[in-house]
């Protein structure tokens, strides 16, 4: 394994502590595998969780490394999935370059609803982006000639290299495990970078960076401009993978799924949102045989989950959490 | 340590105890896909309790080809992700033979893909999918979108001398599909559109649509859409003081008592057949609704009867392919959905073929207002 | 105590205030929404003088060093060699080499002493360089040199001063500001920190330093601003001033 936890000076620490970082890997991968052996409805419920993986480290690097709160990037997500869904359904396109429209279109978004609000604080950013988030969704619903409402897009072709199309269970798992993998990674090392510290300085005090020279807005903005990024992949992920997309798919029921991931899975951790992911997506399943008493039993676990880690369950890894 | 290693060895055996895969056993097995949350909670909850009542009936008379129907149902939270996990669950933990699942269309949508791959067929509450390809696999107990539309611009030719109309619709797909019909078939009616607005289930107020409406010289609204905001309208129209008729889509009949309060005899409403039973005279449909009516009254007393009606005719459509195929597999009754016809439901004749995968052909509706507490039928 | 006051005397030498300015400010006003803070100051810091500014608790001594660094809102003209600093661009004037220690020390608690020192070196891209700061830094504060794998946040309120003030010195300051450093310590943590920064300045660093604890203050500075009520009430050569009850005097004048 090339991907580091959440450590940023391993070189001192004692070897079992090191092995106990990796448990959170260890733990996808086994729950990645299991999906892959026995398939079906393992596998899409698995393949669910990975998409949201990659969403959530996108929120991560700006809730988590930043200490930002946006609560508008499922706004994100729907112009990387609506854009992918487009350019393939309507227009023909392969799923690669439509979804690097998607996503660069998503970015753009980013940057013109960034620039101003990220100047702002608190509040004003956090309902800045709800907004967002409630506009776009407004949008996928009302301009029906490109979206089609809530009709939603059928027929959005899958993933493919060359004539191979991405269609089986075992195939989207691999390959929705080789993006996490490199969204994990990069996480990784953008937490190690000079740009990953100058996003922890601007989490620690935004005065205090300001005053050591760093550019506080700057370093806000490509932090938005990159969990952008990291949704629009998501969103277009899930519309290839599921070959449909309407409007409900983006709403907020994906804010507030997202959310709980990240904080169950360990804000500001590297393994936290893959684990938090999993975690949240198994654990209604596991549920699901109380049938009426799912959501009570699955809020149970929430509750627990916060109370036994109430800084994720990547942090109970990671002895010194965030560092 | 200990602690961390006890969480870990917690986590993963949580997580993999709820995704074993079920033990399968000598049933019929219907999986119904629902929004028993979320905001088709009230369609979908009633579509389920009639496919319930619908294979208690069948499983009393011996079931189907010798196997009782079990029947497996899923909240899809009214979400298309949802309803591709509950899908997907029913089809490879539970080995569902078939679907008649409920009217979160946006959710038979995203699954019909799945549903294709594996040979189930789907009998829906929702429209139809889209997508061409697969069409094959999808039925529905949905009249078509004109039928509420064309009854009420029926009404309005033969009755009135209303001959300009407004529509107002929500977002929703078969709203839109109901929109697309008023505008285009009206004057067939000798009727003209003359203002068609959009406005959102959660809308607390209708009063612009309603002034533009009567600006534009409207005699009669053509409201497309369910929940609260028929009652809006209703208020919206009187405050204004608009004198136009109030024309309703089909919706469980206790939200109209107090619309009719408001609009006494300017309120008008779509109703299906086991909606006004009592007024039916006798044959064919009154039968047929009789068998789903009373075991219905018997468990949920006066409860709308509309959409768990439907839901009963897709368990029965089902049983009677099922029967004509001689078959229980998914392909063999697939066949035989399409070459149903003359079939006698609650909502009216079912007649499927291999091009019409919606089966109601002839319009079922009534026209009904109410006078003096009662359902009184007008068209 | 005796290097301190060594340093005292040795830089008192210059006459007040004499030495070319390294920082001039004329008419500094700031405001926090639509109350002034601080009304129209007039400073000047000579180069290599180390300026004590005393003041009761609320005379906007902590505004003063913001308004200087550009962080709160303000107006008036600051002066860096002679060149006048953009407004309210706090990146701006760190990048020419003033550096601020806020009130309360503004370290990253969460970071390890090593990362909180990288981070003050944060616009520095010379390796060697950063590597010349860092051991200096590490010799003139030994104990953070044993505690650089430890998160800032749980050192003692004296380790945490030593290492605001390295992180600061990882700049490459050529002005320091300081807003009291001895804030919530024992006297002989105090004491150390003060001896470091009289050493500091002696070796030609620019430094202002606001003080509570006036005594510890006149021991250091060349010169004294005495701020009251957001303005300057009286600027002061600490030999003149004798006892506790002078100073009051000003503070009440
Ligand atoms: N963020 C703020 N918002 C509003 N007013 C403020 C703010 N910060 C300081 N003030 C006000 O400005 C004035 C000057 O405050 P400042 O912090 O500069 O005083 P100080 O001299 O540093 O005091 P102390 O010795 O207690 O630190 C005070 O009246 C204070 O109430
Ligand atoms: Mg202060």
């Amino acid at each position: 394994m090339t991907i580091s936890p959440s450590i940023t000076s391993p070189e001192r620490r004692p070897i079992a502590l090191r092995l106990a970082g990796l448990l959170p890997w260890l733990f996808a991968v086994v729950v990645v595998g299991y999906a892959m052996v026995v398939g079906g409805y393992a596998a899409t419920v698995v393949s669910f969780a990975l998409i949201y993986a990659v969403f959530v480290t996108g929120l991560n690097l700006f809730m988590g490394f930043a200490a930002q709160v946006s609560f508008g990037q499922n706004a994100f997500a729907a112009i990387g999935g609506y854009g992918s869904a487009v350019l393939t359904a309507t227009y023909g396109w392969s799923p690669l370059p439509a979804m690097v429209i998607g996503i660069a279109a998503a970015v753009m978004a980013a940057a013109i609803v960034g620039f101003p609000t990220l100047r702002l604080k608190g509040h004003y950013l956090a309902m800045g982006t709800l907004a967002i988030g409630l506009i776009t969704y407004e949008i996928t619903v009302e301009w029906q000639s490109l979206t089609q409402g809530y009709l939603g897009i059928s027929g959005i072709p899958p993933f493919g290299i060359g004539a191979y199309e991405v269609t089986s269970d075992r195939g989207q798992l691999v390959m929705l495990s080789l993006v996490v993998a490199a969204c994990a990674f990069a996480a990784a090392r953008i937490r190690r970078s000079r740009f990953g510290r100058a996003l922890s300085a601007v989490a620690g005090s935004e005065e205090a960076a300001t005053a050591l020279g760093i550019d506080v807005s700057r370093y806000k903005l490509m932090a938005f401009l990159l969990s952008a990024g990291f949704a629009a992949l998501a969103g277009s992920l899930f519309v290839h993978v599921v070959g449909y997309v309407s409007p409900e798919v983006f709403g907020l029921h994906m804010v507030i799924v997202t959310f709980t991931m990240l904080y169950v899975g360990g804000i500001g951790t590297v393994a936290g949102p893959l684990v938090g992911a999993l975690i949240v997506s198994l654990l209604p399943e596991t549920f699901r045989a109380f049938k009426d008493y799912q959501d009570l039993a699955y809020g149970a676990a929430l509750i627990l989950l916060l109370i036994y880690a109430p800084r994720g369950l990547a942090s109970l890894f990671a002895p010194r959490g965030r560092s | 340590m200990k602690q961390t290693f006890w969480a870990t060895s917690l986590v993963a055996s949580v997580a993999m105890a709820g995704i074993s895969p079920a033990i399968a056993q000598e049933t019929y097995k219907i999986g119904v896909s629902a929004g028993l949350t979320g905001y088709a909670a009230t369609v979908d909850r009633a579509w389920r309790d009639g496919v319930e009542l619908a294979a208690a009936a069948v499983n009393a008379k011996g079931g189907v080809m010798g196997r009782k129907i079990q029947v497996i149902v899923e909240d899809n939270r009214s979400e298309p992700q949802e309803a591709v996990t509950v899908y997907r669950k029913m089809l490879s933990s539970d080995k569902v033979d078939v679907f008649v699942s409920g009217c979160v269309s946006a959710g038979n949508f995203a699954a019909a893909g799945l549903l294709l791959r594996a040979k189930v067929p789907m009998m829906l509450c929702s429209i139809l999918p889209q997508q061409a390809e697969h069409l094959p696999w999808a039925f529905t107990t949905l009249p078509p979108a004109g039928f509420e539309v064309e009854k009420r611009l029926e009404y309005l030719k033969e009755k009135t001398q209303i001959r300009k109309i407004a529509v107002l619709h929500d977002p929703t797909p078969y709203a839109n599909l109901q929109k697309g019909v008023a505008e285009r078939n009206a004057a067939k009616f000798g009727i003209e559109v003359v203002s068609v607005d959009q406005y959102k289930q959660d809308d607390a107020d209708l009063s612009v649509q309603i002034s533009k409406a009567r600006a534009a010289g409207a005699g009669a609204i053509l409201k497309i859409g369910l929940g609260g905001t028929t009652l809006t309208a209703a208020k919206n129209i009187k405050q204004l003081g608009a004198d136009m008729l109030l024309l309703t889509s089909l919706e469980d009949l206790a939200v109209f008592g107090p619309v009719s309060e408001v609009l006494g005899d300017k309120f008008f409403f779509v109703a299906s057949p086991s909606q006004v039973y009592e007024a039916l005279p006798e044959g064919g449909l009154k039968t047929g609704i009789k068998a789903f009516l009373d075991p219905w009254r018997e468990k949920f007393k006066d409860r709308d009867p509309n959409w768990a009606s439907r839901g009963w005719d897709g368990v029965m459509l089902t049983v009677a392919a099922i029967e004509k195929a001689k078959s229980l597999e998914g392909e063999k009754v697939r066949d035989a959905y399409e070459t149903l016809s003359g079939f006698q439901g609650t909502t009216g004749v079912y007649n499927f073929r291999p091009d019409l995968h919606q089966g109601i052909t002839e319009n079922p509706f009534v026209l009904a207002t109410i006078a003096a507490g009662k359902v009184k039928v007008v068209q | 105590m005796s290097s301190a006051v060594a340093a005292r005397t040795e830089a008192s030498a210059a006459a007040p205030g004499s030495a070319r300015p390294i920082l001039a400010a004329t008419g500094l006003s700031a405001r926090y929404g639509h109350v002034e803070a601080l009304h129209g100051v007039d400073i000047r810091i000579g180069e290599g003088e180390l300026v004590a500014v005393l003041g009761p608790n609320g005379a906007g001594k902590s505004t003063l060093l913001r308004a200087i660094m550009g962080l709160s809102a303000n107006s008036g003209e600051v002066a860096f060699r002679g060149e006048l600093l953009p407004r309210s661009d706090a990146v701006a004037v760190a990048t020419r080499g003033i550096v601020l220690v806020p009130e309360g020390r503004g370290l990253f608690p969460p970071m390890s002493v090593a990362d909180n020192l990288e981070l003050g070196a944060y616009r520095l891209r010379d390796k060697a360089e950063f590597n010349r700061r860092r051991e200096r830094v590490l010799t003139l504060f030994p104990r953070l040199k044993e505690r650089l794998g430890q998160a800032a946040g749980s050192m003692s309120g004296g380790e945490q001063q030593m290492l605001a003030l390295g992180r600061a010195l990882m700049a490459g300051p050529k002005l320091l500001l300081l807003d009291e450093p001895s804030l919530g310590l024992a006297p002989r943590v105090t004491g150390e920190i003060l001896e470091t920064l009289g050493l500091l300045n002696r070796e030609g660093l620019a430094i202002v330093l606001v003080e509570q604890k006036a005594p510890l203050a006149l021991e250091l500075a060349n010169r004294v601003y005495l701020l009251s009520l957001g303005r300057i009430v009286a600027e002061l050569n600490p030999r003149d001033i004798t006892s506790h009850d002078d100073l009051a005097q000003h503070y009440f004048a």
